[in-house]
């Protein structure tokens, strides 16, 4: 039998049960393999199974009829399982060069009956896979990744991906013969290796004790005739084992496998949704399987030597579109560079891997910042060089998936549909307003923003409030017509199958796309609030935190404290008052807050919007402090440190002391200003603004370590000062008691007449009613005069 | 008076691998590029390794680098190595052309200082004066002396050179030919023989390859060398380094492993792997940590007797990774301060202990 593998055990001794396990074919495969699917397809030629065995969710057997209505690949089955401890989403890709695709297909089309085997994607075998955006035909490599780096090594290549190419996918005889018996030995060979070296979890030992249980029954089933079984490679030696188990074989009595059920009170489905390379590509490390589509879609349908040269010619289009120079003579290295790889590797024809190398090495002059990216695993980061950017982009190629127009929708279409027919939004034609303080209201606007943040069309907010300190409790929406909402609520289906799951896995994907501004982070945490995403939305929040500790300015920073730390403490609108999704905020900014605090350095002035940073994290310190991660104690060490820091600006190190008040651990104000007066009398200005900032009611409240109030401390120092110096300092000065409201201020002038003796209404001296021109005019005169005197040795007497 | 190896700092690669470029030489059956020692496949296996032939790993990064670096050389363009400072693309550059040639000493070393003469060949005055221009008074430089025997040069911080200087490599890399107008008839021209060529390295530090002439940069393919992205072999290859270093400075006691562990843990911090996306002006490379990790162990053994501790990391850092720059240094503070105190366990905790060795 060329182009299969038997279950061992087979000889003319064996037993009944052995020679029933001999007539299944085990066919190990890595999903996403040309040269595999080329190897199913040979298989069911020869063989002509009774059975089909595929890899693939069991709940889907009574609708295989649906994946076979023709559409246009990729397509995949998307499922979605959500009970009360866990949400999980998962994606069973199909392509036209996909393993499982062929066997469905060819299957079918031989005559065969082709049956799904696997455990549906809600059952918690899969649980254990740490994404939760999880593709089924994820490479089960990254748990022998030992094995594979080895392999790596000793054949002296990068990645696992260059490794199998070379080995698989473009070799010698698998062009001149294809499904050739080499190919089948070496990947046999293969994974027995990697497979030897891994440890199979808990829920990878349930999956194959599965899909061995309808291996038996097919095999009881099928009487003489054959049955293919085809799975990924890592399964494959484990399968073969258990479908062995069985001793007596009575015949057509082996039940088929019951379909698990989902538990009672769970939610979960599959779907088929169109699908793209571009995001059959877009899964991160693992998880894509076999990456760059476009190529292997070239591979399958032409070869490898039209493929390398198509790879070559869709990068130098790219180049060429976007303006970036690829000329001829560097083409031609590119070409001479990937034959040279190829030799050298020894590879029949160019690989993906020589064609990328000969064009990097010929077409970038630059140094790069990142690996170039088909030397991992990783996934293409910002800042990549744009040749590398379309290099890879061209690889994956943009093919896109079309459903046959008589599949059924995705539930979310179904939910979207549902939700507006229930709030009474679905055949609204004028604008309206909906009341965010009703409860229905505040349910219509969060249908109304969810959709907008899916990018749904149909709906557009005319007014509303702008952030969460804008105090406008309605919103005016107006409907329009809308064009292409069906195909994007269908692809949104993507993002969730519910309307909250999906605004929120989009707001999260957003949140990571959003950089490190601060603004469009703000608007993001807003959107957030508005489309109340509230239990479903880990994602978002460790997005959303994760690029909050990225900001890197204090002001943008504090800002965003700020408004989370508000809408966390006092909201009443949107429901979201200590929420988990501000408390996450909450905790990224106020932990950034410190660390771009400690080691900032500038010169002299105020900055007011760090001092509004600072500020912020001393009322997260007081008022959330379950939230955060920085204690009071490394908080006040920070500030003491902030504070010693000659190099800190003047009212950066004032906050600090402040915030150091604020937290119950001052210390001695008066001679910090003291020593401050006496060395850097120019900065006293910022620093109190600093101080005030942070800690005002501690200054009005509280005295200095010898009893005495600052502020008397501060009068002392004023009145000593220089005419000059309290000229340049004043502007400072003033600025910093703009801190204290009207109240505290005529209260401070009531304190300072008291202490000059001096009777008289504290208010006017807050409040000058003379023209200040005229004030000065009249300061001049006397400064004049008092010059004058001099002159003539009349003044200071005594 | 000849010195032996065992009296050089630090031999050639050539000699140092004497014994393993010669059984690759001699195993050798795949084709050879014209004009080169050996094949590309044995070339590879030189630099990256083979344990079953006994050759040792000698550069830990990229497999796919060196075989691009190989093919590019194979063709007739020249190789530029690009990379932060210590990511050893001297060395690369080293072992290649000792592995292509046989030798790596044809070497040119920029700088701001490097003229015309010393790339392609200069004078002896007196005979100049004496007998006239002739191949007797000529004095070659490495360039010429690579174009005549066919042999591999190496051009160490290109980028550190005078624009003008690095473009007078521009005619010797297209035509592949010294003109030398001072000599008459077929001697006024070198040709270069087969396997000439050249490797250059720049970093990307002092002065990028930004400023390099379009054309010049047109006659090089570009590898840029990267940091070791993987801890272990990271950690791995500062252990081997500084132990061998520490062996020769005379200090007995091998460095331990978990002091090691954070030594490597707070370059690769610092380095700017780290998410926080802010790096030091100075270089955070591995060769910096294995240096760091040579004086930890000087310090250790010769102040106490023993390996070196935490405490001796803190203390060498300040010279390591604030070099000139308080920024560099307040940043290496608020890491020790705030950063070190949330990872648990192996010597962390003595390395916050310690901080305030960091002196102002």
């Amino acid at each position: 039998m060329r182009g299969t593998s038997r279950a061992e055990g087979a000889g003319a001794g064996g037993t009944v049960a052995s020679s029933r396990a001999d007539s299944a074919v085990f066919l190990g495969v890595r999903h996403h393999s040309p040269a595999c699917a080329r190897l199913v397809g040979g298989a069911i030629e020869e063989l002509r199974p009774a059975y089909v065995l595929v890899e693939g969710p069991a709940d889907m057997n009574d609708r295989l009829d649906e994946l076979l209505l023709g559409h246009e690949l990729p397509v995949a089955v998307f499922s979605h399982y959500r009970d009360e401890t866990r949400v999980a989403t998962s994606w069973t890709p199909l392509c036209d060069y996909s393993p499982e695709w062929v066997a469905l297909r060819e299957g079918r089309a031989s005559g065969a009956e082709v049956r799904f085997i696997d455990l549906p994607s809600w059952h918690p075998a899969f649980a254990e896979r740490a994404d939760r955006r999880t593709n089924r035909y994820a490479d089960a490599e990254a748990r022998y990744a030992e094995a594979t780096e080895r392999l790596c090594a000793h054949f002296a290549v990068d990645s696992v991906d260059a490794l199998w190419d070379g080995l698989f996918e473009i070799t010698e005889s698998e062009t001149t013969e294809p499904g050739g018996d080499d190919l089948q030995a070496r990947l046999d060979a293969y994974f027995e290796l990697v497979r030897g070296d891994a440890e199979a979890d808990s829920g990878d030992r349930a999956r194959e004790e599965y899909m061995a249980s309808w291996v038996r029954a097919a095999l009881a089933h099928a009487g003489e005739r054959p049955v293919l079984v085809v799975t990924g490679g890592f399964h494959q030696p484990a399968l073969r084992a258990l479908s062995r188990q069985r001793d007596d074989w009575s015949d057509g009595s082996e039940e088929w496998p019951e379909i698990p059920a989902p538990p009672p009170g769970a939610i979960g489905g599959s779907f088929l949704v169109p699908y793209s390379f571009r995001q059959l590509d877009a899964f991160a490390g693992y998880q894509s399987g076999m990456p760059s589509p476009g190529y292997y879609q070239q591979l399958w349908e032409e070869g490898p030597q039209a493929a390398a040269q198509g790879l070559l010619r869709t990068v130098a289009e790219r180049l060429r579109t976007r303006g970036i120079p690829a000329s001829t003579a560097p083409l031609i290295a590119a070409r001479g560079l990937a034959q040279g790889l190829a030799l050298m590797r020894g590879h029949a024809y160019e690989t993906r891997v020589d064609v990328l190398d000969g064009l990097a090495g010929a077409l970038i002059s630059d140094d790069l910042d990142q690996p170039l990216p088909w030397t991992g695993r990783g996934t293409l980061g910002a800042g990549s060089h744009p040749v590398v950017v379309e290099m890879v982009a061209a690889c994956t190629g943009g093919t896109e998936g079309r459903l046959h127009p008589d599949t059924p929708l995705p539930p979310l279409v179904h939910d979207v549909a549902e939700q507006l027919a229930r709030l009474g939004l679905a055949d609204r034609d004028r604008p309206f307003t909906v009341d965010l303080t009703d409860p229905d209201g505040l349910a219509r606007s969060q249908v109304l923003h969810r959709l907008r943040v899916l990018g749904i069309p149909g709906f557009t907010r005319l007014s509303g409030p702008a952030d969460g300190a804008d105090p406008v409790f309605a919103e005016r929406w107006e409907p329009h017509p809308a064009g292409g909402r069906e195909a994007a609520l269908i692809e949104a289906g993507a993002y969730g199958a519910r309307l909250d799951e999906a605004a929120s896995v989009a707001l999260g994907e957003r949140a990571r796309s959003a950089g490190t501004e601060a603004a469009p982070l703000a608007g993001l945490l807003f959107d957030a609030v508005l489309c109340g995403v509230g239990p479903l939305c880990d994602e978002l929040l460790e997005a959303l935190a994760a690029q909050v500790g990225q900001v890197p300015e204090l002001g943008p920073v504090g800002e965003v404290l700020t408004a989370a730390l508000g809408l966390w403490r006092h909201d009443r609108v949107f429901g979201v008052a200590r929420g988990r999704l501000l408390g996450s905020v909450v905790a990224g900014a106020a932990d950034r807050v410190f660390w771009l605090a400690e080691g900032l350095h500038g010169g002299p002035g105020v900055d007011l919007a760090r001092l509004r940073a600072l500020a912020a994290a001393r009322d997260a310190l007081l008022h959330a402090p379950e939230l955060l991660s920085v204690t009071r104690e490394a908080a006040a060490e920070a500030a003491a440190r902030i504070g010693r820091d000659r190099r800190a600006p003047a009212d950066l190190r004032g906050a600090a002391f402040g915030l150091r008040w604020a937290l119950g651990v001052p210390d001695d104000p008066a001679t910090a200003v003291q020593a401050l007066a006496s060395t850097a009398a120019d900065s006293l200005g910022d620093w109190l603004a600093g101080l005030f900032a942070l800690a005002r009611e501690e200054v009005t409240a509280g005295a200095t370590a010898d009893g005495e109030p600052l502020i008397d401390v501060l009068d002392g120092i004023v009145s000593a000062m220089t005419e000059g110096d309290f000229i340049t300092g004043l502007p400072a000065l003033r600025q910093a008691f703009a801190f204290f409201p009207p109240r505290e201020r005529e209260r401070i002038a009531e304190r300072l007449l008291l202490r000059r003796g001096k009777h008289g209404s504290a208010r006017s001296l807050l409040r000058t009613t003379a023209d200040p021109l005229l004030l000065a005019r009249a300061r001049t005169l006397e400064e004049n005069v008092a010059r004058l005197l001099d002159r003539h040795g009349l003044g200071r007497v005594g | 008076m000849t010195v032996t190896e065992e009296q050089l700092q630090r031999p050639p690669a050539e000699v140092r691998y004497a014994g393993e470029l010669a059984a690759l030489r001699a195993a050798d059956a795949d084709p050879r590029p014209p004009g080169w020692q050996l094949s590309l496949r044995a070339a590879r296996r030189f630099v990256v390794g083979d344990e079953q032939a006994g050759i040792s790993r000698k550069f830990v990064g990229n497999v796919s680098l060196v075989e691009r670096a190989l093919v590019t050389l194979a063709t007739n363009r020249g190789l530029m190595l690009v990379g932060e400072p210590g990511t050893a693309k001297s060395l690369l550059s080293e072992l290649i052309a000792a592995a292509v040639s046989g030798s790596s000493a044809l070497t040119v070393q920029g700088g701001a200082a490097t003229t015309e003469d010393q790339i392609k060949y200069s004078w002896n005055y007196a005979l100049l004066v004496s007998e006239g221009p002739s191949p007797r008074s000529l004095v070659p430089a490495p360039m010429l002396n690579g174009m005549a025997e066919g042999r591999i040069v190496r051009f160490e911080e290109i980028t550190r050179c005078p624009l003008e200087v690095q473009d007078c490599l521009l005619s010797l890399l297209s035509d592949r030919v010294i003109t030398i107008p001072e000599l008459d008839g077929p001697q006024g021209l070198v040709f270069a023989r087969q396997g000439f060529n050249v490797i250059a390295t720049a970093n990307t530090r002092d002065r990028g390859v930004n400023e390099m002439s379009a054309a010049l940069k047109r006659r090089f393919n570009f590898e840029t060398v990267f940091p070791i992205p993987d801890c272990d072999t990271e950690l791995a290859l500062v252990e081997a380094e500084a132990t061998a270093l520490l062996r020769q400075s005379g200090v007995e006691a091998a460095p331990r492993r978990d002091v090691l562990e954070v030594l490597v843990g707070t370059f690769r911090e610092l380095r700017g792997t780290a998410e926080r996306g802010e790096r030091m002006s100075t270089v955070m490379s591995t060769a910096e940590a294995v240096s760091v990790a040579h004086a930890v162990g000087v310090r250790g053994w010769f102040l106490r007797g023993e390996a070196g501790s935490a405490a001796d990391v803190v203390a060498s850092l300040a010279g390591t990774a604030a070099k000139d720059s308080p920024e560099d240094l307040a940043r290496l503070r608020r890491f020790l301060e705030q950063d070190v105190p949330r990872r648990k366990g192996g010597q962390w905790q003595a390395l916050h202990d310690a901080r305030h060795l960091l002196a102002d």
